[in-house]
This record gives C-alpha cells, structure tokens and sequence, in this order.
C-alpha cells in the first residue's frame, strides 16, 4: 500500500480578509491617443489610474473633450486604450460583456422591437427562458415607470421614456457594473431632474456599482459616493473628491443641505483654478 | 363620412389612369398612324392575349424568370452589402469591382452570356440577377454603414458575437434601407426580364411583345404594353404592402411621440 502524503495545503486556500470594499474596477495607467491625421496625434487621455469600489456609485465629471466616455468605452471594453490596461475583478478587459452594462446618451435601443421586445432580450441571449424573461422584464418596465407601454415602439416614445427603456434593458440582465455615458444629457432639465430621482431610487435598492459619466457638476455631487474631476487636452484625473452626503437622497432636502452647496462650489471653483478657462464650458 | 381631401386622393390614381388612357385615344385619332392604335382598340386586344394559352404560359414563364433572378440576387446580395457596411476590407475589395459593373447595362452582357450558357432560361435569369443585384448590395450597404455604433455595443453587452451582431442588429436595423433596394431592384427585374427576351427571342411576355412588333400587329403590342404594365404596378403594390408590413416600427406615423417623461 503506497501512502499518499497530505496535499491539504494545496487543497484549502487561503482565506483572504474581505476588505469592507473590494475595487471591483481598477484602471492603471491607461492612456488613449487618437490619429487624428497622418502626423497629428490626440492624446485623449493620458496615465489613467483609477479605482472603483464595489457597490459604489462614481461619477467621471469634466467638459466635453476631456476623454471622459472614451474612458467608459474602455472600461466596456468598445475601445481598446492605447497602453495600460482596465480590469475587472482582477481580470483585463479585452471585450464587452454582459458584466459591464452601458446606458448611453443616444440610447441605442433597437428600434424594431416594443419596449418589452428591447428589455427582454439581453435576459433571452443569456439564455432565460421566454416565459421567464417575459416576467422579469415587465415587473423592470414596472420599476422603471412605464407600465402600460410594453408594446409601444421606440419611436413612439419621447426621450425621457427611451432612456427608461434603456436603463430596464440594461439592468435585465443583471450587469455587476452599470456603465452609464452622459445618459441625461440629451433630455430636458425637467426630464432630466426626474430621471436622476428615480435612478437614484433604483440605485439604492440594489447598489449596484455605476460608473457614470457627466459634464454637469449637480448632477455628479446629487448622485454619486464619488467624483472624478478630468481636465481636458490632454484628460488627466485632477481631482478624486469623495462626496459625504447621507442616503437615501431626498432632491428637495439636499438642495437645502449646505454640505451639498458647499460640495458643488468647490467643485466648480476646482475646475475654475485648473483650467482658468473655467467650467461648465 | 369621407372628407373631399380623402375622396380625391383615393380617386386620384384612376383618374390619372383614365385621363392617360383619354389623351392616347385622342392623340391616335388625331395622328392617325397605322403603328399607333387607339388606346381601345388596345384594351380590346388584352382578353385575346390573356385567354391564349401559348401567351399565358409565356408570361408565366418570364414571370418564374424574374422570380428565381430576384430571389436569388436577394439572398446574395443583402449579405454581401451588410458585410461590406460593417468592414472596411470587404468593401475595399467589392467597391472596384461593383465601379466596374454598375455602369454597364446588363442587357448588353447578354449576347456574351447567351454564347456561354445558350438562350434559355439560365441566361435570362442570370442577366435579372446582375440587374437586381447592384441596386439591392448598393442599399444594404448604405443601411449596414448607417447602423448606430453604440446599438452594436449595447448588443455586444449583452453577449452577441459579431455574427449574431450581423444577423440580429444590423439586418433588421438597415431593413427599411435594404427594402428600398428591393424595391427598384424588382422594376429592374421587370425591366430587365422584357430586355433579355428582346435579345434572346425564345419565350416569355417580351417574346409576344417583339414578335408581334414584327408582324405588325401594333393593337397587340400596345396591349402587351398595358399588360407588362399592370404587372408592374401588381407586383410592386404587394411589395410595397409586405414592406410596410415588415418596417412599421420605422414608418412615420410613428413620428409624433407621446408627451411623457
């Protein structure tokens, strides 16, 4: 009888501490140049290091041209950056997948389909059943405030409902990280006002990480954990302010809060002293 | 109750029918040429045709001609243009030697394909075919080139593999772009169906056509004119009711959208 050493130590990993906040994203070093003629190069973004917590609600705020939704792309793996390298959960990104879900700006939903017909089919291309998916979508077009409107096509809705749509088709199928690029940008302030309540609401249920990108300073300071200041030409981090503001978030309660005041004209001061050309621009 | 806006537009086409009818029937009693007949002496020769045998198996026959030609040149061409919307090598390849074909008027590839493959169906077919295709691959092109990026993304995200990209966003997104070239592509298939039996006399709608030009018998030919005509206007209404059956979300009624945040 041949006697087979103990492997238990090769077998029992090691237990790591969990941190009370794990980085589900980490960004190191990535930079970005685009060519934008034969001998002229952009550089879009530049030594990118950047890291985001699980569960945690980050907002990318700088003026257009800054290179804010490249870094996004990236971080969807829909841009590949020129060096350094994004991961997620320790892994590089080197392609989209259903673990990092994108709102974006345009919407992009898939104008063929009903409002039901968009949301449900990123749950059908995981594999969900029909039946399944079909419930699970309805109750997320419930969530998102359009019940009712199942059959209606893109075309028939107004903005504001489309970016509904968009968000319920994003979150059907469960993405760990909601890439969200300047999603309120094309809407009205009222609209916009009102999308922001209930993506926060939405938010707070579930914490789920959401990367989101803005150029408006309210909008960053209201929503998020955390804001990521970016200067433009090249866009360079300037400043990571942590934003200490009590959830759940109450709109009318915040803009009275002195904290959150302060918050916003510090942020526009900051942008005021990098850029001297000053901000929003 | 319909409004008289409604009425005259729903009349409008007869109308124009008749009025067309009118002036040729005037015009050929004015003229009074032998090879210009009235326009009822044309209509009369129409039941002559359609109640011949012979001539119902020859328009039955292009009729299958320009079917198998458009279909196939569908089915060959909307791959062909989606493929070189999304990638810039395939179109770098095709692009010249699409240049190359597209000013040349199919018919008169005919007597050369007529020499390889003989005067029978597989060269008629073939000559449709060249004459659908160029106009179905220039369209699914266009389409394929105009499909929003971040639509592609959003489908990346969910896990669609370029192919299923292909095949699931970009076809269905460019189908109102691609039906469009469907839609020329299949007067060009009339078009070309009564050329190529113009060059190849053998059988089909073209044959009577020409045939009876050479006999003089002109109340025919007019009638024949009507026929292919007609034809026209059938297989483009049923195309056009699948066309907007098949794109209604994109249809412009759907423009006004609804007030709501």
């Amino acid at each position: 009888m041949k006697v087979v050493p103990s492997r238990s130590s090769e077998w029992v990993r090691p237990v790591t501490p969990q941190k009370p906040a794990s980085a589900i994203i980490e960004i190191d070093g990535v930079s970005q140049v685009f060519q934008t003629s034969a001998h002229k190069d952009h550089v879009a973004l530049s030594d990118i290091s950047l890291t985001i917590d699980e569960g945690a609600f980050v907002s990318i705020l700088g003026p257009s041209g800054c290179g804010k939704s490249t870094l996004l792309y990236i971080v969807g793996g829909f841009v590949r950056p020129t060096s350094g390298v994004a991961k997620i959960k320790g892994a590089a990104i080197i392609a989209p997948g259903p673990d990092r879900g994108p709102v974006f700006q345009e919407f992009a939903l898939f104008p063929w389909k009903t409002v039901l017909g968009n949301v449900m089919y990123g749950p059908r291309q995981q594999g969900v059943r029909a039946a399944e998916a079909d419930a699970q979508s309805r109750s997320l077009i419930e969530m998102v405030g359009l019940k009712g409107y199942e059959n209606f096509y893109p075309k028939e809705l107004s903005g504001g409902m489309k970016q509904r749509v968009a968000l319920a088709r994003t979150l059907a199928y469960h993405p760990e990280v909601l890439l969200m690029d300047e999603p309120f940008g094309a809407l009205d302030a009222h609209t916009r006002t009102r999308l922001q309540n209930d993506l926060l609401n939405i938010w707070e249920r579930d914490r789920k990480t959401v990367l989101f990108v803005t150029h408006s300073v309210d909008e960053a300071v209201f929503l998020s954990d955390k804001v990521v200041m970016m200067s433009k030409s090249p866009g360079r981090i300037r400043h990571v302010i942590d934003i200490d503001l009590p959830r759940p978030r109450r709109r009318n309660e915040l803009l009275l809060d002195p904290r959150y005041q302060k918050y916003v004209v510090d942020i526009e001061r900051m942008f005021d002293e990098s850029d001297g050309a000053g901000f929003p621009a | 109750m319909m409004s008289p806006t409604t009425l005259i537009r729903r009349i409008a086409p007869a109308l124009a029918c008749i009025g067309l009818l009118a002036i040729w029937q005037v015009a050929s009693l004015v003229l009074k040429n032998d090879s210009f007949p009235t326009a009822i002496e044309a209509i009369k020769a129409i039941p002559d045709i359609l109640s011949d045998r012979e001539s119902l198996i020859n328009i039955l026959a292009s009729l299958r001609r320009m079917a198998m030609g458009f279909g196939a040149a569908v089915l060959f061409s909307i791959p062909l243009g989606l493929l070189m919307g999304r990638s810039r090598a395939v179109a770098a390849f095709f692009n010249p030697l699409l240049m190359v074909i597209y000013p040349v008027p199919k018919a008169a590839l005919m007597p050369i394909i007529m020499l390889w493959l003989g005067v029978g169906d597989v060269t008629k077919t073939l000559v449709i075919f060249l004459g659908v295709s160029l106009p179905v691959i220039y369209h699914s092109f266009e389409g394929a080139k105009g499909v929003e990026e971040k639509m592609l993304w959003s489908g990346a995200a969910m896990g669609l593999s370029p192919l299923q990209r292909l095949v699931r966003i970009v076809l269905p997104a460019a189908l109102p772009e691609i039906l469009t070239g469907c839609r020329t592509g299949l007067v060009l298939a009339l078009i070309t169906m009564i050329t190529s039996e113009m060059i190849a006399r053998q059988s089909g709608a073209g044959n009577i056509l020409f045939n009876a030009l050479d006999m003089g018998q002109y109340d025919t030919v007019f009638a024949m004119i009507i026929v292919v005509g007609a034809m026209g206007i059938c297989l483009d209404a049923i195309f056009e009711r699948i066309r907007a059956r098949l794109v209604r979300w994109s249809e412009p009624q759907f423009d006004m959208p609804l007030s709501f945040s």
